[in-house]
């Protein structure tokens, strides 16, 4: 039997079901989703608070991570892939026509379960979001590309060779500076995909430190495996089981005294 | 023995034969075609023989051995030649190749081997390479100059020799210059003048002014004209000045204008740098030089030339065409039997034959694309027609629409290698598809669409059949470029290497002079392609450092 003990919520439990608007990032309601004939989630509802760190836990196929791509419209790349019901960012749907997905996504930023730098120097990869802005001024990217690194934690190890090839860097740091281009567009929200699930334990600890740095200034949903990282880094985690949220709660209630007896025995290593 | 193929080992044996197999073929055909080619330009001992005829007289042939073979004696029978004293049932004989066309009824000649009476290869004797008939063998007498001997009894004739032909190879370049740039220009701009007053006159725009105006200025280029045609005159004069005779293998002396002569060698007396030296002067002379002689003597720039112009011209037809193709297959087509259906079409374009597209060509491009463009364009100029005719464009697209297939295939491939995390990482930071197509996939791609264009560059350059419809010629007059203004001129007609071996192997009026000239133009294509594969390899190697995919 594991045990899980929360270490990170500093914060104070909030309540998850009354958030003020001005303590709501994004709010899902009535989230269903298809692949073809099959539903991969059920009427998911859920407010992610803004500034803390929602984790997102299950069992391999619970469909968390689809769920996450939802909230910035990574699903649209599936051709058989329906949704219905909404998600609101700023008293705005996304998912209503006249919303830009690329414009979504400068607001809701990604990083995915393995580092994707792009064949391109350090400096190139950084400043990649300005660019497509059509940001070209050196000296504005150069403070970009500092600002962004340091935020992700990795400007010291790289400062002195930012022309070289993004492949130079090892895994770990390679994730950062993924989390660097991520935040070079100044997101609102960041979607962590499991970050750190290709990396060795080093590399994740500095990762995890680096998240829960990270939602001074962004608002960070995290999918993860591990229910010891979502422990650490999160402040309210979500259980999703077949599809369904089954519980989402503030993390310390979550893991110490779980409402639902599917989630004791997740979290306690029944199966999963 | 069951064991034995058990193991696995014969299966290992039938595979690594066939690999030997291959590599031997591809080896030994790269080998016979240089050794061949290369051969001709090795500066060969000239024999001097006495040779006797059936009728028991005995003659002198001077010239090259050019080749040796092996006949049965009965062969030599049943064609009525007898041989007395003679046991063996296979005997040797040679071919000689004489020279002095204007001279001897044959320049090339057998000789039996039992019939040579004697054979040296004495050190006086001298080739003489001529810009008319061909080459010259035999001893150089004396120097002539307005008809006069200059040779006086302390001058070495070697050292007078070699200095005159040198004074007239000088004349004779400065002459061709001038032919080539300054007279060909005014023949242009005359042209040029002609065609503005044909166009003037169509449109009912021909004032007489302007009639007056271009009347003086094609009166002012044909003074200039003539002007650089006195001065062409004067140094033909100059070197058609000096003479140089010779005596033959007939004993009988002849007298060489030296504007007709462009290099003497005493090969017989040449050390093996000299012959080095020469070697690899002849070498340069075969790719820089342009053919005489109906394409049997002289180089092949020219074909070079309109090879490497028109395949790199079809490259750059080729390949946005292609990954654009390959784009939309790929990115943006419905993943549908539609899609499938032209996928497979545009893969089966590859097998059709050659000649099919050159066909195509000549009917859809030169006839009506270009004689259309003649009617809009270039009306002034009909009936003779511009691009009515084919030409090096048209060669150029007709290829382009032959390799199509290939680059759009390659580039497909290359565009699924890409993993999907790359384009995900990003439509993630706000890239549109296009963009992510253009900043990400394209040059991650690029490594592949170097790999269509090579195969492409490798078919295109080998090519000959659809070239002979739609715009290759035995012998261009110009090249494709020079310096009259566009510069380019991609309607005209081009020589290419492949149709140079064709021409110089079948078309040819001397065909053993001009057998060592297949293998040599052959080994030049190999170089070339070979040559424009690597430097394509070369760009795909660093292209592919530069975008390695994400190696964990």
């Amino acid at each position: 039997m594991i045990s899980v003990t929360p270490t990170s919520s500093t914060a104070e439990a909030l309540d998850l079901e009354n958030l003020t608007s001005e303590q709501t990032a994004m709010e899902i309601r009535d989230l269903n989703l298809h692949y073809g004939d099959v539903q991969a989630l059920f009427d998911v509802s859920m407010k992610i608070p803004k500034n803390r760190v929602t984790a997102f836990i299950g069992p391999s196929g619970c469909g968390k991570s689809t769920l996450l791509r939802c909230i910035n419209r990574m699903n649209d790349l599936v051709e058989i892939c329906r949704t219905s019901g909404e998600i609101i960012l700023h008293d705005k749907n996304i998912y209503d026509k006249d919303v830009d997905a690329a414009a979504l996504r400068r607001k809701v930023g990604m990083v995915f379960q393995r580092p994707n730098p792009f064949p391109k120097s350090i400096y190139e990869n950084v400043v990649y979001g300005m660019r497509l802005q059509g940001v070209n001024d050196r000296r504005v990217l150069d403070e970009v590309v500092e600002r962004s690194l340091k935020g992700a934690a990795l400007w010291e190890e790289v400062k002195d060779r930012l022309g070289d090839t993004a492949f130079s860097l090892s895994g770990g740091q390679q994730q950062r500076l993924v989390i660097a281009r991520a935040i070079a567009v100044e997101p609102e929200v960041l979607l962590l995909d499991e970050p750190t699930s290709a990396l060795d334990p080093i590399s994740t600890l500095t990762i995890e430190e680096l998240i829960t740095e990270l939602k001074s200034k962004y608002t960070v949903v995290i999918v993860t495996h591990n229910m010891q990282q979502a422990a650490r880094v999160s402040d309210q985690t979500a259980f999703m089981y077949m599809g369904k949220l089954i519980e989402y709660a503030d993390t310390n209630t979550l893991f110490t005294t779980p409402e639902k007896k599917q989630t004791e025995d997740y979290i306690t290593g029944r199966y999963g | 023995m069951n064991h034995w193929f058990k193991s696995g080992k014969p299966w290992i044996w039938l595979t690594a034969g066939a690999v030997s197999i291959s590599l031997i073929a591809v080896i030994g055909l790269l080998l016979m075609i240089a050794w061949r080619g290369l051969s001709f330009f090795w500066p060969a001992p000239i024999h001097e023989m006495q040779v006797q005829t059936p009728t028991g007289a005995t003659t002198v042939l001077i010239g090259e051995r050019y080749e040796t073979e092996e006949i049965p004696v009965s062969r030599l029978n049943e064609s009525g030649v007898f041989l007395e004293d003679y046991d063996s049932p296979v005997l040797q004989r040679y071919l000689i190749k004489v020279g002095n066309r204007e001279y001897v009824p044959l320049d090339f000649t057998w000789v039996l081997e039992p019939s040579i009476v004697s054979d040296t290869t004495p050190k006086d004797l001298a080739v003489i390479e001529r810009s008319k008939d061909g080459n010259f063998y035999g001893y150089p007498v004396d120097v002539l100059e307005n008809g006069e001997s200059v040779l006086t009894s302390q001058s070495n004739l070697r050292d007078v020799l070699f200095e005159r032909i040198e004074r007239a190879v000088e004349f004779n370049e400065q002459a061709m210059d001038l032919q080539n740039d300054e007279i060909s220009t005014i023949n242009y701009q005359i042209e040029q003048l002609r065609l503005e007053r044909r166009g003037l006159q169509l449109e009912g725009k021909l004032t007489p002014a302007e009639e007056d105006r271009i009347a003086s200025e094609q009166a002012a280029l044909r003074e200039d004209y003539m002007e650089i045609e006195k001065e062409l005159f004067a140094l033909r004069d100059q070197a058609g000045r000096d003479a140089v005779v010779m005596r033959d293998m007939r004993g009988e002396e002849v007298t060489l204008p030296m504007y007709r002569v462009l290099d003497v060698t005493f090969p017989n007396d040449m050390n093996i740098l000299q012959k080095w030296g020469h070697f690899f002067v002849q070498v340069a002379k075969f790719v820089s030089e342009d053919p005489r002689e109906a394409n049997t003597e002289g180089g092949v720039f020219p074909a070079i030339f309109g090879t490497v112009f028109m395949v790199l011209l079809m490259s750059v037809l080729v390949t946005p065409f292609g990954v654009i193709a390959a784009v939309y297959l790929h990115e943006y087509a419905g993943k549908n039997i539609v899609t499938r259906v032209i996928r497979i079409a545009v893969i089966n374009l590859a097998g059709v034959p050659s000649i099919v597209y050159g066909v195509f060509g000549l009917g859809f491009f030169v006839y009506m694309v270009g004689g259309t463009l003649d009617q809009i364009f270039y009306p002034e100029s009909l009936p003779t027609p511009t691009f009515g005719t084919p030409g090096v464009l048209w060669s150029a697209i007709t290829l382009a629409i032959l390799t199509l297939p290939v680059v759009i295939v390659s580039t497909e491939e290359g565009l699924s290698r890409i993993p999907s995390t790359l384009r995900e990482g990003s439509l993630a930071l706000g890239a549109t598809k296009a963009e992510t197509i253009w900043r990400i996939i394209l040059p991650m791609a690029s490594p592949a669409i170097m790999t269509g264009l090579i195969l492409a560059v490798a078919r295109a350059a080998g090519e000959v059949a659809p070239l002979m419809l739609v715009g290759v010629v035995k012998s261009a007059p110009m090249l494709p470029v020079d310096g009259n203004f566009p510069y380019l001129h991609v309607d005209r007609k081009f020589m290419h290497l492949g149709f140079h071996i064709y021409d110089v192997g079948f078309q040819s009026p001397n065909v053993e002079a001009a057998r060592p000239l297949v293998y040599a133009t052959s080994f030049l294509l190999v170089t070339v392609i070979v040559g424009l594969n690597l430097t394509a390899i070369g760009v795909r190697n660093h292209l592919r450092e530069k975008y390695r995919s994400l190696e964990h």
